[in-house]
């Protein structure tokens, strides 16, 4: 049985929903341990009631944040499965299907930036990066609504031959300009390497990384480490009134390229909204998180 | 959370000014909100004309919240709330907080420098409410008082609340000229010589 519109349609919608109402896992335990680890009492008690409204919205299905951002996928393709029908368009249908009917409804957020009007819907939109995993008889979809509070404050430049000292000063950089603003403690991606367009994806897709994970390139690991100490030492602290937690970690992921080196960093504010589910040839799903 | 101080509003000027940069509060009563930039405009074309706001903002609250409201037989109801960036209202909030001698502002993220000297000589706060709390803010609205531009998109309309105990909410510029914001920008500016230096022992040879 080959994996058909209406299962991608179906699954797709559904993670978007889940994400808007649960804190992943990880990322609670991570909040768990900063509030335990935090020595500022404001921000001891922030990161209290950061976790008490997760565990309100989880609980009691309701919406974290009000803003439920704008759909975005990555989609990867196993080459041992078979899709049946329009599986591109599924996933548009299925974010048409969901605004029409989700509990609570959502808001306009989809904009057209030549005319800043907002609707559900726009060009290219739900914005789907994809990818081929070769030999996987499934399709695994991760979903990662984003929204202005965070996505505000990514950037991205180009270097030519950098050293790791060059690359952690840009990321400080841009840390030291987001400050207060990104809804801290803040999840960070950094993409170094390849072209252009590869360092942004490399940087969106390490903060679909799980927080505690390790990094298998041993001078990434190490960069990751000292960067979070560093970051966390600004002091700008959870929703930016001060206190030592500043960020929940630091996710870097590279690329070789030709020694032009652009250097992608980018943010996920404090509830780091991620689902992420696979469709087995079979027609089973599995939810992942 | 009754470990916070709740305060009543309409605020006078000595509530005001006893907050101190830091400190966690609540809130009881009447509040105004929207998170719209197209809003802002409006109120600014109401005031350049000289014409009344549908809502009457002197001596109120002005806050940066989104919401969701619609429109039911028994009138207007709101489905949650939840905080924007108040950082792309700076150009309109010196202006405002004057005008209409606003007693508090709030959202998240801060005003800048400009907005944070109104504030100071109006006898203002701004009040930091958390990204993500949208169920324990929402928990807090009691009743709806108005709503107004229904032609504008639900989180860009001018929305009046009752609410009850909303918060906590950290003041993050009291209504003595400091900020928060400028003040943990200016500090982790200043200790960036010595972040650096730690990563630079943390890389060893490798830089």
């Amino acid at each position: 049985m080959p994996i058909t519109y209406d299962l991608m349609r179906q699954v797709t919608a559904q993670l978007y929903s889940w994400s808007l109402k649960k804190v992943p896992d990880d990322t609670l335990e991570a909040l768990r341990l900063a509030q335990i680890a935090e020595t500022h009492p404001g921000a001891k008690r922030t990161l209290q009631i950061l976790l008490k409204s997760a565990i309100a919205a989880e609980t009691s299905d309701r919406l974290v944040c009000s803003d439920s951002g704008v759909p975005v996928y990555f989609v990867q393709l196993g080459t041992a499965t078979r899709l049946e029908g329009d599986i591109k368009r599924a996933i548009r249908d299925g974010f048409d299907e969901l605004v029409r009917t989700h509990k609570p409804p959502l808001l306009k957020h989809v904009t057209n930036p030549l005319t800043n009007e907002r609707g559900y819907h726009g060009k290219d939109m739900p914005l789907i990066t994809w990818d081929v995993m070769d030999g996987a008889d499934y399709v695994e979809i991760t979903c990662q609504p984003k929204a202005l509070g965070s996505g505000r404050w990514a950037a991205l430049e180009i270097f030519s031959f950098p050293t790791l000292e060059t690359i952690e000063a840009y990321v400080m950089d841009c840390v030291l300009k987001a400050g207060s603003q990104h809804c801290p403690p803040v999840l960070i991606g950094v993409g170094i390497g390849g072209s252009f367009d590869t360092a942004a994806k490399l940087a969106k897709l390490s903060t679909l990384r799980k927080l505690g994970s390790v990094n298998p390139e041993p001078i990434l690991q190490a960069m990751e480490e000292r960067l979070t100490i560093a970051v966390n030492k600004t002091g700008f602290g959870p929703m930016g009134t001060g206190g030592d937690t500043t960020t929940l970690g630091v996710h870097v992921d590279y690329a070789s390229g030709h020694g032009f080196t652009p250097v992608a960093v980018c943010f996920n504010c404090w509830i780091n909204r991620r689902t992420r589910a696979r469709i087995y040839d079979d027609g089973r799903v599995e939810r992942l998180e | 959370m009754s470990e916070f101080r709740d305060l009543a509003l309409p605020m006078d000027e000595a509530a005001v000014r006893s907050l101190r940069a830091g400190d966690m509060i609540t809130l009881t009563g009447e509040i105004t909100i929207t998170a719209g930039l197209p809003t802002f405009q409006r109120i600014a074309d109401y005031l350049d004309r000289g014409e009344a706001l549908p809502k009457d903002l002197t001596g109120g609250t002005l806050f940066h919240l989104g919401s969701y409201s619609r429109e039911t037989e028994a009138g207007f109801e709101v489905l949650y709330m939840n905080p924007t960036t108040s950082t792309r209202f700076n150009p309109f909030m010196p202006r405002f907080i004057r005008q209409f001698g606003l007693r508090a502002v709030g959202g998240k993220g801060g005003l800048d420098a400009a907005s944070a000297k109104a504030m100071q000589e109006v006898g203002c706060v701004y009040l930091s409410f958390v990204g993500g709390g949208c169920p324990l803010l929402s928990d807090a609205i009691r009743g709806v008082v108005s709503v107004h531009w229904n032609d504008l998109i639900a989180h860009y309309r001018l929305v009046t609340l009752r609410v009850e105990a909303l918060g906590p909410l950290t003041v993050g510029i009291d209504a003595h000229g400091n900020s928060l914001y400028d003040q943990l920008q200016d500090d982790a500016r200043a200790r960036l010589p010595e972040i650096m230096a730690g990563l630079a022992a943390a890389r060893g040879g490798a830089a």
